[in-house]
């Protein structure tokens, strides 16, 4: 039994425009009258005022476009590799060579210590992390977090003079680690790229790092 | 959303990674036009929309890194946008007093419905629609957007959205009946 107070699979075939009017002549009516209404109400919508764009710009010339650690999250994404048989063990010894090239550079290279900012012998059980951000207006970038007793000056971002993109190596123990980034020494700005994002005793927001024994879990 | 267009979304972003912010207009421009009205519609005021499009616009400027598909940028804007546009006709309808929603004062239902009236008529149904039904509403009959297209922006099974969008007419026709009787 259709129901009255409802359009019929008819209508509304014809509402989605997926065919003909409907047959009965009343339905017909009423829809070609819906459709006109919405119609006319949506020509009637405001459009967004294009003055928008140049006030978002100019809200975004003074932020810093936060971007940590994504090489090393590409490295650890899972992707799929066809491979033909012929090479299949030509590139498994290329792969064997660059993993260990990885394993040795994070051993030999020297890591910055937590508290200063400068290199140090990697502490044993710790595991090397990489932050790294855009931002193309700032003057210093530091890294503040649970790891070094929330210190804006201890562990400083280096600016890639080709890149434009501040980088930062620390040696992280194993657990879990909350920090932010400090810009020009003002903003605490949390890393949106975090996994997950903790409100602490002030109301500050600050992002997670989850370190494992062998590597970064999650971040 | 990408005809006439001579750099797509996924190289802008790129761009703006790697410290092009200016890069980042382009795709505010491109995205205020394609889904401004989708904004206006949904949250039935043109400033409550622009707030939430300048805020979806800054999100999306310091979540970007986040972009797992660049090339789909506008589907991932999307949902922020929608975010906002959810927190902020939440925040705006706490303020709409109750007058402004009622329905057509009794005097007029019995008098022949003019267009105008008919289009004031759409936005009172409009505004007893659930937040679900609204938005399907929008995007299918306002936007124009196919159910596949929905499905990619909602994330949804284009059934369901299907659903969505006659039960939203649905209770739009029981509306404007009510309005008629």
């Amino acid at each position: 039994m259709p129901d009255p107070s409802a359009w019929s699979q008819d209508a509304h075939r014809f509402l989605d425009g997926e065919g003909p009017p409907p047959a009965d002549p009343v339905e017909r009516d009423r829809a070609a009258l819906f459709e006109q209404a919405v119609r006319d109400w949506t020509h009637g919508l405001p459009s967004l005022d294009e003055r928008i764009d140049a006030g978002v710009m100019a809200a975004l010339r003074g932020r810093a476009l936060l971007r940590a650690d994504t090489w090393w999250r590409w490295l650890l994404e899972p992707r799929r590799v066809a491979l033909r048989p012929a090479l299949a063990l030509a590139a498994s010894m290329v792969l064997v060579a660059l993993s260990s090239a990885v394993t040795v550079v994070l051993r030999d290279r020297p890591a910055v210590a937590p508290g200063a900012g400068t290199s140090g012998p990697v502490m044993t059980g710790t595991v090397l992390v990489r932050f790294e951000l855009v931002a193309p207006l700032a003057h210093r970038v530091t890294l503040a977090g649970s790891f070094n007793a929330w210190s804006d000056s201890t562990i400083s971002f280096a600016r890639s003079s080709t890149t434009g993109a501040w980088t930062v190596t620390v040696p992280l123990p194993p657990g879990e680690h909350q920090y932010l980034f400090v810009i020009d020494g003002e903003r605490w700005v949390p890393d949106p790229a975090a996994h997950a994002q903790v409100q602490d005793e002030f109301g500050q927001t600050n992002s997670v790092l989850v370190v494992g024994p062998r590597g970064v879990v999650r971040s | 959303m990408g005809a006439g267009r001579t750099v797509d979304d996924g190289t802008i972003v790129r761009r703006v990674l790697h410290g092009d912010v200016e890069a980042f207009g382009e795709l505010v421009l491109r995205y205020r036009e394609a889904f401004g009205r989708y904004a206006v519609a949904f949250c039935g005021d043109a400033d409550v929309a622009a707030d939430a499009m300048q805020e979806a616009c800054i999100r999306a400027f310091d979540a970007l890194a986040t972009c797992q598909h660049p090339d789909r940028f506008g589907a991932w804007f999307f949902r922020i946008l929608r975010n906002q546009c959810h927190n902020h006709r939440t925040r705006q309808r706490a303020h709409i007093p109750l007058d402004t929603v009622t329905a057509a004062a009794p005097e007029r239902t019995e008098a022949r419905v003019e267009r105008r009236d008919l289009r004031d008529q759409v936005e009172r149904a409009l505004r007893h629609l659930t937040v679900e039904q609204r938005e399907a509403f929008v995007l299918r009959d306002v936007e124009g957007h196919s159910y596949a297209e929905m499905a990619e922006l909602l994330g949804e099974r284009e059934d369901r959205l299907r659903m969505r969008v006659h039960r939203a007419r649905d209770a739009m026709r029981r509306e404007l009946d009510g309005v008629h009787a």
